[in-house]
């Protein structure tokens, strides 16, 4: 709470000083005010309203979905907690108990994946940023090529592959392909180009420091904005992903929760769509605490990266 | 203290999920190195429901584990629509880790003969012939050979609402004159007797052309194709009239909006496989619960009181399978386990017990026993072969019946989309198609 | 580390700059053996998830499977048989395909601009600052970007549903009937879907964009006498052009692979057709819901895909370095 405070504390205290910044012809008016508000509100209601509609769908069974009133809860209030507890039932049923740990599973992909995709990236990024090697323009031809292959189509040789190198059905058979990505190695690149100086390389090469250490002491700590920046974005891909697993996984065990989800959705006879809402929100959840507690980091990452994109 | 404990349950969950992925490495299945004293081991993959208070598949194998020491099965859920598992165990199969049985279509069964999926088990599966329906049972015949037993079936049958019908005056119609005008007359005060859905008329109105003769048939070793027989046209000629008159409803079978379509009680009777029995209750929410009955169809696509299949699936055993024998043995014992079966939906294709209707679909249908006139419909059922490459012609009947909703094709046109969908599939397979 | 070994290095680093020629073979050197070491770890994993694969798909794309064992059945196997460039002349020659095509560079032309313009413009209006406690609107704006586009198609299509969506509704009780579904609008049914998951993902990085231009920059604007609308049009646009330019073209590479949201349309509208999308044509090609089916067709498509993307990227680029030197 204090934490929070604290928070709002400052970015008044960085509005005000921008307000101040500002001359007085560029202060708002009322009535330029009163449009932006509105845009920015209707703009809101746009983004959000779909999520709301699922939060109050995941409390309603099937025929309420159809039946109620869209906008609001099909059952009283203090019948909420009820509706919301066969819902989540139904939910466990359908993915046979193992929801938790479909999304435990997930967190471990995503999180492994993304952690060596995004040291991989910014390694790569930085050798093509930094360093004249021979063959690196063919190398970069071929990554960002790359970037243009439907990457869903590539999930059945990639399948005949794992499957020669007996990886089907094991973490690794998605770990490994999630943790390359050419976009990944893109923005390593623009990162290690804006924001690591030739002269401090140069300077830290004449103090006897050796390319290793220059890159795990210096080079890492100021990328660490742009690494949280691949590192989400590669965590939500990883996350999203479901026809790799689908191709690679056949243990229960080992599944993430989005192709539980598709396995719900895939049967043309399923109709539990309040339950699939429930399953749905609850399994965005860590992703959305991620970027929350992110946010500080990789929207500096972003900014970063975005200025010489 | 709690978040402590629940750290450390996080971090052995972790290592434990580590452990079992490194451990999975051999992936392989059917225990190769079962060694002469260890129990057999048969996989057996499945995309049943498996959903909230029905007997899980896992339940009834732990079951026979019990009793079969000597036999020990294991039971995967395929989290993915038929296509997918389809495609899936098509690689499996190729690369040798392949389950030993899985759950597959009927229409789907010639299609992955002839990709070379399935183990001849026509030497075990004899002795088990009498424990099944003849119809399903032929229907896991491929080219003269036997590749597993049937586990459920799909009937067609006719669902209503008697009580609407009887303030509408109307009773279920027996032929295609009376099945129109009764449609009408329904239609006129904004009730519905018939729906048209175009994302199951790959299964609906192959079946019912199906009831009174085949599309598909095999004669000096070329395949002849006849989609359009006087059955497909009798079936197009009542959809097509219907459409016409505004008779029938539209809503695909799996869009909320067929949900709705019995909710608000304008849906008051369609034609419908067996196994939609528990879906319908669901999707009715309750609507007229009580009041619905179910009726053989009438003579309504000269179909000549016999009626046609549609989906319903058996369990096929996989080339690689190293023990056919037990794999058999245990399919046999687990697709009689006819209750436990039935409250997964399934009517089952065993003969060995009567199913007992389930009490909510008793008292969903007035009492009736609907089961029995499910085993009704089951032994008035035409033979209808499929052909390899059927997915194409199912996914391109989809579309042009859609199109048939808004007066952009007509509904004979599905009929002949299918007939050089057919021929254009099997030619691409490079079977030979007698024109 | 003394001071002599110190000074001893930077002297020998600076008799190598001044000796120009072995220097510069020593930096080649150097920058072959460092530039590959740290490229290692993403050339390896690359080659095995990208390379390797794309090698099989170019390969299988020239078989297809069929039977040869004589009989209704072909004896029960199918074998891959070497077809040339067939699969690639049935994917040129395909109908369905350039329809498909069609449909996906409609859509393209026509979400990515309004997407982009619709996230400059909200990036532009959250960093004018004129409105306070502009936190939530931006986290409201993003949160659609951590939805799967699986899950936000689903949620749509029960939004575009005349049965469950209180947005039909709610427009019918006004008297407007839209049917999302409708053959002239359901392009655009889908384009809203892909516009809601990614403007705000957009937003963020023109947001950081415009946050990273120096503050002096507008200092000078104000003293120039510039008024509000000139800054945001003569300094801030500029200084975003880049990265909404690379938005621009990572988002068509995106819509190019269109295939989550007509495929979820499709359980609702059985009229969209399997070969809807190119990317859907491929699914369901190696799926065998078309036919001709398997590996070979599929990758076809694929490439042929793959081609047509690379020269639309191709000509963007081109048409961008042009405008940029303007």
């Amino acid at each position: 709470m204090s934490k929070a405070a604290r928070a709002r504390r400052r970015a008044d205290r960085i509005r005000e000083k921008h307000e101040n910044d500002l001359p007085r012809s560029m202060r708002p008016n009322a009535m330029v005010k009163t449009i932006t508000v509105v845009i920015l509100v209707v703009a809101l209601i746009y983004f959000l309203f779909p999520i709301y509609w699922a939060i109050i769908a995941c409390t309603k069974t099937p025929s309420q979905l159809t039946g109620s009133n869209g906008l609001w809860f099909a059952v009283g209030l203090a019948d909420l907690p009820d509706a919301i507890a066969d819902n989540y039932t139904t939910l466990l049923g359908w993915t046979r108990g193992n929801f938790w740990r479909w999304v435990l599973n997930s967190l471990l992909y995503s999180g492994i994946s993304a952690l060596i995709g995004t040291v991989v990236s910014v390694m790569a990024g930085y050798a093509t940023a930094k360093f004249a090697f021979r063959g690196r323009g063919l190398a970069m031809a071929v990554i960002m090529g790359c970037m243009l292959m439907p990457a869903s189509l590539l999930t059945i040789p990639q399948y005949s592959i794992f499957h020669a190198l007996h990886l089907t059905n094991t973490m690794l058979a998605i770990i490994i392909p999630c943790s390359v990505s050419p976009f990944g190695f893109f923005l390593g690149r623009v990162y290690a180009q804006t924001s690591v100086p030739d002269e401090l390389i140069e300077a830290a090469r004449i103090d006897g420091a050796g390319e290793a250490r220059i890159f795990f002491t210096i080079v890492l700590r100021l990328l660490a904005p742009a690494m949280v920046t691949i590192f989400l974005f590669m965590f939500v891909q990883t996350w999203n992903n479901f026809l790799l697993p689908l191709m690679m996984i056949s243990s229960d065990e080992l599944k993430p929760v989005t192709l539980g989800l598709y396995g719900m959705v895939s049967l043309s006879t399923f109709n539990d769509r309040g339950a699939l809402m429930m399953g749905a929100l609850l399994g965005v959840l860590p992703v959305i605490v991620l970027f929350l507690g992110l946010q500080r980091y990789w929207q500096a990452g972003l900014a970063a990266g975005a200025v010489k994109g | 203290m709690v978040s402590n404990r629940k750290r450390f349950m996080a971090g052995l969950a972790t290592i434990s999920a580590l452990c079992i992925a490194l451990a999975g490495c051999g992936g392989e299945s059917s225990g190769g190195d079962a060694a002469s004293d260890g129990p057999i081991e048969i996989t057996y993959m499945h995309r049943l429901p498996d959903s909230d208070g029905m007997v899980l598949v896992n339940d009834i194998v732990a079951r026979w584990n019990e009793e079969h020491p000597d036999i020990h099965v294991t039971a995967t859920k395929f989290d993915g629509n038929a296509a997918d598992m389809k495609q899936k165990l098509e690689r499996d199969v190729k690369s040798g880790n392949a389950p030993d049985l899985a759950q597959m279509g009927y229409s789907e069964i010639p299609e992955v003969y002839v990709k070379d999926m399935l183990m001849d088990v026509t030497e075990y599966a004899s002795q088990y012939e009498d424990d099944f329906a003849s119809g399903p049972y032929s229907l896991m015949q491929v080219d003269g050979k036997t590749f597993g037993l049937p586990q459920d079936t799909g009937p067609l049958v006719y669902f209503y609402n008697k009580a609407e019908f009887d303030s509408l005056g109307i009773s279920v119609p027996q032929t295609k004159d009376e099945l129109i005008a009764a449609a009408k007359t329904a239609a006129a005060q904004g009730k519905y007797i018939m729906s048209y859905q175009a994302d199951e008329v790959g299964n609906m109105f192959s079946g019912l052309a199906g009831a009174s003769g085949g599309w598909y048939s095999v004669e000096d070793g070329e395949w002849v194709v006849d989609t359009e027989t006087a059955g497909s046209a009798a079936v197009a000629d009542v959809y097509q009239q219907l459409l016409d008159a505004g008779a029938a409803t539209t809503n695909p079978r799996w869009d909320p909006s067929f949900d709705a379509s019995l909710q608000d009680g304008s849906l008051i009777g369609t034609i419908a496989a067996a196994w939609e029995a528990p879906l319908f209750i669901d999707s009715s929410g309750g609507t007229g619960s009580g009041d619905w009955q179910v009726a053989q169809i009438g003579d309504w696509f000269e179909n000549d009181g016999k009626t046609g299949p549609d989906g319903g699936s058996g369990v096929v055993v996989l080339k690689g399978c190293e023990h056919p024998a037990e794999a058999m043995e245990f399919l046999d014992w687990f697709n009689t386990q006819v209750a436990d079966l039935v409250s997964q939906g399934l009517v089952v294709a065993a003969s060995t017990e009567p199913a007992t209707t389930p009490d909510s679909w008793a008292e969903f249908f007035g009492g009736q026993d609907v089961m029995a006139e499910f085993a009704t419909a089951n032994e008035n059922m035409g033979d209808f072969t499929y052909m390899p490459g059927y997915s194409a012609v199912d996914a391109a009947m989809k579309e042009t019946a859609a199109k048939a909703v808004d007066g952009s094709a007509t509904v004979a046109d599905i009929f002949s989309v299918a007939q050089t969908t057919s021929v254009d599939a099997l030619k691409n397979l490079n079977l030979p198609v007698k024109e | 580390m003394t001071a002599t070994t110190h000074s001893a290095k930077a002297a020998k680093a600076g008799a190598g700059r001044r000796a120009a020629k072995p220097g510069r073979s020593n930096a080649t050197k150097r920058a072959n053996r460092y530039g590959w070491a740290f490229m290692a770890p993403f050339a390896i994993l690359f080659v095995f998830v990208f390379i390797l694969p794309i090698i099989w798909a170019i390969y299988s794309s020239f078989f297809r499977q069929v039977a040869t064992g004589g009989g209704a059945y072909g004896g029960g196997e199918l074998v891959n048989q070497f077809v040339g460039v067939e699969n690639f002349i049935y994917v040129i020659t395909s109908q369905d395909f350039w329809a498909g095509v069609g449909r996906v560079v409609v859509y393209t032309v026509i979400q990515v601009p309004i997407m982009i313009i619709i996230a400059l413009v909200l990036a532009m209006i959250i960093d004018s600052l004129v409105v306070k406690h502009i936190g939530g609107f931006r986290l409201g704006y993003f949160l659609p970007y951590a939805i799967p586009g699986m899950v936000a198609s689903i949620i749509w299509v029960y939004l575009y549903n005349g049965q469950i969506s209180p947005l039909v509704k709610g427009l019918a009780a006004l008297g407007v009937n839209v049917d999302f579904f409708n053959d002239n609008i359901i392009l655009g049914s889908m384009a809203n879907i892909t516009t809601w998951t990614f403007t705000g993902y957009n937003m963020i990085i023109f947001l950081a964009a415009l946050q990273a231009i120096p503050h002096d920059l507008y200092e000078a604007a104000r003293i120039d006498g510039a008024n509000g609308w000139q800054i945001a049009t003569k300094i801030k646009l500029p200084n975003v052009r880049s990265a909404a330019l690379l938005a621009m073209l990572l988002s068509i590479v995106g819509t190019i692979q269109l295939f989550n949201e007509p495929q979820i349309m499709q359980t609702s509208d059985p009229g969209i057709s399997k070969s809807y999308t190119p990317m859907m044509m491929a699914m369901n090609t190696s799926q065998g819901t078309i036919t001709p089916s398997g590996d070979g067709p599929a990758n076809a498509i694929a490439i042929v895909m793959a081609l047509i993307a690379g020269i639309l990227a191709m000509i963007y680029a081109f048409a961008e370095r042009k405008v940029n030197q303007e």
